[in-house]
């Protein structure tokens, strides 16, 4: 019997910590035009306005789509037509700023204004592009990616 | 001398190829100027004005001028995609309570109109207090401040899923000062909407 409550509550703790880190969104859409998709564990879903994004989530918008979207970290993204980019890493804490981004832009426009996961360190936020890698230390830049890569 | 002319040629070359990538550093909404470093591998590129670029060809990095009529075609669709940016309040409280101050009253409307402008939204509210009382009694009031201003919200028609609330006590002051101070800055919720 005590055993038995042992490894239920061992197991209990196992599936709350796992579905926690699954379930924790890291953004929201906020805006949407035209074709917008989210890639998600190898499946392609349309993007609207209020979904919450995860980690390894892709964004993907067509020859007319656009995506605005807003992290838990106060960064936003917006990119334009004919842009991929993967949230490859995420991690934040609000009570200590503490957190890093990683963001891979492969194709298209992309407009960025930093959040507090910059205030972090000055490595924290990077967003990879397929000829350099781009260390964020704050505010606003852009960045546009040409297709073929 | 013949070391520089290899290097000429190796940029006229290099402009033949094609553009694959532009970075470009913009003038923020605060005024205040990021920066942000390009790293090809070999070459790290310093972008820190406004409007500063750079771009890439055959797989190196090197800063260009663009002007600002090409960057703001190049990325029209991106900047009209931007999301109303969050934005952050502050409200006071009268001392020990968590009743907010008649001025801070009077600005609750800005919160709830802000909130109201953007289509979808999230909320997070945390409340703080001054130094007066021992620790557990200004963790319990900072939580109550921040748990008033949600019920506030939600009265008025926001979705209480949207809203997250935390209590920071005497441990995270707005401003800071010794123990046992009266300071009505520190009496106040932080709430930022996005």
């Amino acid at each position: 019997m005590g055993r038995a409550c042992w490894f239920a509550a061992a197991l209990l703790i196992v599936t709350v910590g796992i579905s926690r880190a699954e379930e924790a969104a890291i953004a929201q859409i906020k805006k949407v035009t035209g074709q917008a998709t989210i890639l998600r564990s190898g499946e392609r879903r349309p993007a609207s306005v209020g979904d919450n994004l995860f980690v390894k989530d892709v964004i993907e918008t067509g020859s007319e789509g656009t995506i605005g979207i807003t992290f838990i970290d106060n960064t936003v993204f917006s990119t334009g037509p004919d842009s991929q980019i993967a949230l490859d890493a995420f991690e934040f804490d609000s009570t200590n700023f503490r957190g890093s981004m990683l963001a891979d832009m492969r194709r298209g426009t992309l407009a960025v204004v930093s959040g507090d996961v910059t205030r972090s360190s000055p490595g924290a936020m990077k967003v990879r592009t397929p000829t350099a890698v781009l260390g964020v230390r704050g505010t606003t830049f852009a960045v546009q990616v040409y297709g073929d890569h | 001398m013949q070391r520089s002319s290899i290097a000429l040629a190796c940029l006229i070359l290099l402009a033949g190829c094609p553009r694959q990538a532009l970075f470009v550093v913009l003038p923020s909404e605060e005024g205040a100027v990021g920066a942000i470093t390009v790293d090809d591998g070999k070459t790290v590129t310093t972008l820190d004005q406004p409007y500063a670029a750079a771009e890439a060809r055959a797989g190196a990095s090197q800063p260009v001028e663009e002007s600002r009529a090409n960057i703001d075609i190049t990325f029209r669709r991106a900047f009209a995609a931007q999301p109303i940016l969050p934005q952050h309040f502050r409200l006071y409280f009268i001392l020990g309570s968590d009743e907010l101050t008649p001025q801070s009253a009077a600005a609750y409307h800005s919160v709830f109109d802000d909130i109201k402008r953007r289509p979808v939204y999230q909320v997070e509210v945390v409340g703080h207090t001054d130094t007066l009382g021992d620790a557990r009694t200004n963790q319990t009031l900072s939580l109550a401040r921040a748990a008033a201003l949600r019920d506030r919200l939600v009265r008025n028609g926001i979705e209480a899923d949207a809203i997250s609330v935390a209590g920071r006590g005497k441990l995270d002051l707005i401003v800071p000062t010794a123990d046992g101070v009266s300071e009505p800055r520190n009496r106040c919720v932080v709430i930022t909407v996005r």
